[in-house]
């Protein structure tokens, strides 16, 4: 049935509480959208609501809470697109500085200028002994460099390999993500992408380290309220953490938490809750 | 605002600490839980600092919006715990009528204090400021308030209305006398069927 004007003068008071069923909601929202009769009457019932609003008498929430606040809405500004492409170059950025390392000569020229010294040595034995040091000293240095140039591709690798999975589930039109706010103000930052077919993906930064036992749990919570362990995972000095894993169960809205944890073992979040957010599929 | 629209966030540090507690009170009030009322202030600030752009000034003042933020997240965080499912990112597509009803008295608010406010709903009849305070603080609709309260839906549609528009003369009232501003008729005619 059409609403009418009388119909909405009548609903006004419900409507501005917002206290009517659904469908009557609609119903004059529509007409409104509609109708070119001023209701005068929704203007002035909806106008007590502000000051309903300061009725109760004001309470100082916890000194903690402004912190938060603002640590959410930073990394909500960090995580604004502009922000977006500072990250990616954070990625690549490792890989093409340790290509252009591994074809630097620097060390081994360095070894072979000390080799040259000493081979203009009158003391052949000396010499000998200058060049199994000096090879042997080239060897270890050589390996160690061999090691953390390895050691920065794997990384680059890593980073790159978490930023093709991003992008592929970013990709998909069914998925959805959610900038995880930080609640202990220290900075810690991060997201979430979740699908409807259970592949999540978790990526985080500037967690605390990690010491012993010690590990973060990310926590999917849905319908039943039950929390359900996603992955743990261990931070080191770059702070940085990541679960990607596929057939979690889903419902409409997921409620995700990143604990720190004592060890592996637990059954439920036991933590403090690093970051949280929803993901609404 | 336009320094919270613009992306900086001594704006909004500048917001909260003016309307933090109201906030606060108000989240506590609907939620009645300490953590879910600052993830509801948390959440509502965040809202504030995404939706800026969208606060449009002659629909009413900054802390007008803010509070009705505030109550729009804090009763769907309430009806979303009832239903057990936790709270989270929601979309400002569907903001309450309150906050897309131009607000026409905005001199009456500047004389308005919140004990004026809290003395104009104590002076309402019980029954009418139980059906305003249930549908407003706890998000109950007029259907849920008639089964919440054993009366007719009838009873609380009459109610609700007699409320809001005495709530509204008081609060004139107090300000300038001028309680006739409402052009309401219905509500002498309800009073007198002993509706209230």
């Amino acid at each position: 049935m059409a609403m009418t004007c009388d119909r909405v003068r009548e609903l006004a008071s419900g409507f501005v509480l917002g206290a009517l069923d659904p469908d009557e909601m609609a119903a004059v929202r529509d007409h409104l959208d509609h109708c070119r009769k001023p209701h005068q009457e929704l203007a002035e019932l909806g106008g007590i609501l502000p000051y309903l609003a300061v009725a109760p008498e004001p309470v100082e929430p916890p000194t903690w809470l402004r912190g938060s606040v603002m640590a959410a809405v930073k990394a909500d500004l960090h995580a604004r697109p502009p922000a977006a492409k500072p990250a990616e170059r954070r990625v690549l950025e490792p890989v093409a500085a340790t290509t252009a390392a591994s074809a630097s000569p620097a060390l081994p020229e360095a070894t072979v200028i000390s080799l040259h010294a000493a081979l203009r040595s009158r003391n052949i034995r000396a010499v000998a002994w200058i060049t199994r040091v000096a090879a042997a000293v080239a060897v270890i240095a050589l390996a160690g460099y061999a090691f953390a140039v390895q050691g920065d591709l794997n990384k680059a690798k890593q980073d790159q390999s978490h930023l093709a999975a991003v992008m592929n589930v970013i990709g998909q039109s069914d998925t959805r993500t959610v900038s995880l706010i930080d609640n202990e103000g220290k900075g810690a930052n991060g997201f979430a992408a979740l699908r409807p077919n259970g592949h999540i993906i978790v990526n985080l930064n500037s967690l605390a380290v990690t010491h012993g036992d010690q590990i973060y749990m990310v926590w999917l919570t849905g319908a039943n309220n039950v929390p359900v362990k996603v992955g743990a995972f261990t931070v080191g000095d770059d702070g940085k953490g990541w679960v990607e894993v596929q057939n979690v169960s889903t419902s409409a809205s997921m409620w995700i938490t990143v604990c720190r944890e004592p060890n592996s073992n637990v059954t439920r979040p036991t933590g403090p809750t690093i970051l949280s957010g929803t993901i609404a599929l | 605002m336009r320094q919270v629209a613009a992306g900086d966030t001594g704006g909004l540090e500048t917001l909260y600490d003016r309307y933090h507690a109201m906030a606060y009170a108000l989240a506590l009030r609907i939620t009645t839980e300490t953590g879910l009322a600052e993830d509801v202030v948390q959440d509502s600030f965040l809202g504030v600092w995404r939706n800026a752009a969208r606060y449009a000034e002659p629909k009413g003042s900054v802390r007008g919006w803010l509070l009705a933020i505030v109550r729009h997240r804090a009763i769907d965080a309430i009806r979303r715990q009832r239903v057990g499912v936790a709270l989270g990112d929601q979309s400002d597509d569907a903001l309450p009528a309150s906050l897309t009803i131009p607000d026409i008295w905005p001199e009456v608010a500047g004389r308005l204090d919140a004990e004026q406010v809290r003395q104009a709903l104590t002076a309402l009849p019980p029954a009418q400021r139980e059906v305003i305070e249930l549908a407003y603080f706890d998000g109950l609709t007029q259907r849920e308030i008639a089964s919440h309260t054993n009366a007719p839906l009838g009873t609380v549609k009459s109610r609700m209305r007699l409320g809001l528009v005495a709530l509204r003369q008081q609060l004139v009232g107090a300000t300038d006398g001028r309680a006739d501003m409402l052009a309401l008729g219905a509500a002498a005619s309800a009073g007198k069927k002993g509706l209230v």
